[in-house]
This record gives C-alpha cells, structure tokens and sequence, in this order.
C-alpha cells in the first residue's frame, strides 16, 4: 500500500568564505552615450550571474540593465577573480562592482556639481540623470556629464574597487574566529508516497523557503532553488557512482547513472524570505550552493513520518527501504510473539 | 566507401556523400554546420541532439546518415528565422526557462514535438515527453511550466 509521508528539514550556509583571501575585483567605466561597461573576471556559467552583478552596477548608476554591458572571465581583460564558487559571486562580486560604480559615480558627482551649482553630496544618480536630490528637475543626463569628465576635465568616469570579506582569525586559546562573512538559511517540506510492498519512492511536492538577503533578480533566484532541488532529489534517491572491487566504476554514463529527469521531479513551490544584509550589495547575499542542501534531508524524514523506517545510507533506493521496512516488520513481529 | 545522401532538412534539400558510420548528428553538425543540435552523451541517453526526423522525435546521435536517405529533418535552427522567435523559443526566454543551456536545442526540439501532435497536453504528458532531455541546471521547472503556459495563452486566444 502506498503511505504518505512529510518531513523537514532546516539548514543555514555559509557565504563568502575569509579563512583564504577571497577577493574579487572589478572595473566600471560610464560612457559618452549614457551606458556603462563592466569588467569582472567572474564566469556566467547559466545561474544568471553577469545579469545580477549588471543589475547591482545599474541600480549604483541610475541607469537600465540593458545599459550596462558586461566583460567578462577574460585574465587578458579583466581582473581576476577567486571563482563562481562557494556560493559567493552575488556577494564577493557583487560587491566589488557595488564599490567599483560608487567610485565611477563620484566622478560624474565631482564633474556635474559646479554645473548644477551644488555639492557633489547633493547630487544623485537615476533615471539616467544626475540630479539634484529633492530637485529632479535640475538634472543632466549622465552620458552629458561622462562626456564633460572626458573631454571637458580630462578625468575619466571611471572606477576600479576589490572587496575581500573582513578576516577574523581562529583565537587559538578559545577557538573563535570569523570563517564566514555572512549566512543564509532555509526550510524545505517534502510531501512522498512510499509504496510499502516495494519500498518505491516518489517525491510529490517539495516546498522551499528560502533566505538570500535581498533577492536581486527573484526569478533567477527561483531557478538555483528549483535547480538544486532536482539534484537534492538525485543525492536523495537515485545518484550513486558505484565501483568494482578493483576501484573501477561501474556506471560511468547515463544509462546506469540515474539522475533525475522530468518525470522524477516533485511540484516544487519556492518562497523567497526577504531580508536585508547590511554587508550585501543592496542587501543581497546568495543562493547557489545552499539550494540543495536541506533536500535530501527533508525527503528522509518524510520517509520516516510515511513507513517509519530511518535511512542513513543514501540514495534511498527501492530496495533499501523495503529491507528496513522488513526488518522493522520482523522487529514488530518478534515483540509481539515475545 | 562513401554513400550519397539526399534528405530535407529545415526545407531544404541537401545531398551529400557520407561515410556509412557517420551518425545523423555528425552529418548535420559537420557536414551541414548545423551546430545547434548537442553532442552530449552519444549514447541516447540525454537527449541533446533531438531533431524530428519525418514527424518522430529522435536521437540523432542514434540514427545514422544513410537511414535519414529521403527523409524530412527539422532542427533547431529551422523554428526560428533572424526576425522571429518561434512561440516556445520566446516562452521559454520569456520565463527564464533555461540555465546553460546546453539542453535547449534537444528540449525545444521534444517539446514541438510534443505540441504537433498533441497541442493541448497536461501536465503529465509534458513531462512525459521530456523525459529523455536531461537537464541538470533547472529542474526542469520552468520548462514544464512555460510549455503549459504556451499551451494555455493559445486556449484563451482560441
């Protein structure tokens, strides 16, 4: 018969790692035409990250997304970067693009001031405008004053800036320290159905909710907890490289390496818990790693609540549960006739 | 030993002179530079290099040249001209749908599939026909749900 089951399971991560030097750099350059150009060493590998950290270096400018222009993961070009690791690019990178455009920007603040006749601390960017703060209608568009600071003061809007996340080291008297820079955390439900004759588990609907400080492009914040899901519901029930007993794999490709495919994957229900990091760019902290972490955990208490059986040794394949169903029926039995 | 070849692909007619052991994908990828269908596994298993071949959805790292002889091929490059997206190409876009992408070509190619022949499918059905399009970025997600969301906007604009 088939029994249902819910579990959860919690978990917090760590983002932006300082036991190494873990720094990233950046350059932001605002051009004659009102757009800006962005160079970081960081590689977009899909999660969507070049289009966050363009949104980071937009919103310091007061300009659109679509007018900045990224160059990136070039070492010819741009500077180097630690990696699109460790759950760290929003964060590390984000940052050192946040710094890098706040420093363009006070250019275009220093160049534009004398000729709105104020302070440079008066002024602010958006709309594609530098204006006068309580006084937008006393502006000048931003690729008039990048053009002044060119040709007219000989001073560049341009902006270069790392960020490393602060070091605190271990106190070898009572172990404290900083390793991490800051955290996320996260709740995940697992809703299964375990068939107690075959010991076959399917996950019907895993409902996430998750903290990322400020979530600067929500939907690509639910693609990496949709994402790391399906590869939780891997580790969970299907993903096992296994070996002979000369060491050598022995299901070295997709035909008997199962991963997860459409049909395998639960409704999957995202909440994004909004919060606010002082230390983020804009807020933000990140959402990578930390989205397949509570998965697997989550599906085995639901196990657990479904047929009563614990399982410690993943993937919790058919044929795993069914033997700890038995046992625990022939445990029950031996109790009875005792 | 070389052997001619003659089949449409994309609408037009192509003929060439293959090798017997030359896959469908190689023939289109190297011969034709249609690169947009993927070698992935080479093996079947993943899906990446889909393409319908006369209404059938299939592997073509699985199907030989000289088998596709005289047929209909539809790749991922004839859904789309230079002006226009094809209906799934900008749902998906429209919906974030894909991470790195590697799986797109294979995945839009199954899920046309999909929508010539049964325009209207639950959401069963869509992930039924997916199921041989592995995808490690996205969970496949918001691939289903674009594809529905298609399927329900062409409803109501019925």
């Amino acid at each position: 018969m088939k029994q249902r089951g819910r579990g959860i399971a919690c978990m917090w991560y760590p983002i932006g790692f300082t036991v190494l030097a873990n720094p990233s750099a950046a350059v932001v350059k605002v051009n004659e035409d009102g757009t800006a150009t962005v160079l970081t060493g960081t590689v977009e590998t899909g999660q969507g990250s070049l289009t966050v950290l363009g949104q980071i270096a937009a919103q310091e400018l007061g300009i659109a997304t679509d007018d900045i222009k990224m160059v990136s993961a070039d070492t010819d070009t741009t500077p180097m970067d630690t990696g699109a690791i460790a759950s760290r690019t929003t964060y590390v990178t984000g940052n050192a693009i946040l710094l890098a455009a706040t420093n363009a920007k006070e250019i275009l603040f220093e160049v534009a001031a004398p000729l709105l006749g104020v302070r440079p601390d008066q002024l602010e960017a958006m709309d594609r405008k530098i204006q006068v703060k309580g006084f937008p209608q006393k502006y000048l568009p931003i690729g008039e004053v990048a053009h002044q600071a060119q040709f007219v003061k000989g001073r560049p809007a341009l902006g270069s800036a790392s960020y490393n996340p602060p070091t605190v080291a271990m106190d070898p008297e009572t172990g404290q320290g900083k390793p991490f820079s800051t955290y996320v955390y996260a709740t995940q439900v697992a809703e299964v159905e375990v068939d107690d004759e075959t010991g076959e588990v399917e996950v019907l609907r895993i409902v996430a909710a998750h903290d990322c400080g400020t979530p600067i492009n929500p939907t690509l914040v639910e693609g990496q907890v949709e994402g790391g899901i399906s590869m939780g519901v891997g580790l969970a029930l299907q993903e096992e490289i296994l070996f002979d007993d000369d060491g050598k794999q022995i299901n070295p490709n997709l035909t008997n390496y199962i991963m997860p495919t459409s049909l395998d994957m639960p409704d999957v229900e995202v909440e994004i818990v909004k919060n606010f990091d002082p230390t983020g760019p804009f807020g933000a902290k990140g959402v990578g790693e930390p989205t397949s972490v509570p998965t697997a955990a989550c599906i085995m208490n639901a196990i657990y609540d479904a047929v009563g059986v614990r399982v410690t040794d993943l993937p919790a394949t058919a044929e795993k549960v069914l033997k700890l169903i038995k046992e625990k029926k022939a445990a029950e039995q031996k109790q009875i006739s005792a | 030993m070389m052997i001619d070849v003659k089949m449409t692909v994309n609408g037009q007619e192509r003929t060439a002179s293959v090798a017997p052991e030359t896959t469908l994908l190689t023939f289109l990828r190297d011969s034709l530079v249609l690169t947009g269908s993927k070698l992935g596994c080479d093996v079947g298993d993943c899906g990446a290099c889909t393409v319908i071949v006369n209404g059938n959805a299939v592997n073509s790292c699985l199907m030989l040249a000289v088998q596709a002889d005289g047929k209909d091929i539809t790749t991922i490059e004839g859904l789309s001209d230079f002006e226009h997206l094809h209906p799934l190409q900008a749902v998906f876009e429209q919906m974030s749908s894909f991470q790195c992408g590697f799986c797109a070509p294979g995945m839009i190619i199954s899920a046309k599939h999909l929508l010539d022949k049964n325009p209207h499918p639950s959401k069963g059905e869509v992930q039924e026909a997916l199921s041989g399009n592995l995808c490690r970025c996205t969970g496949y997600t918001k691939i289903v749900d674009a594809i529905l969301e298609l399927t329900s906007e062409e409803a109501s604009a019925a």
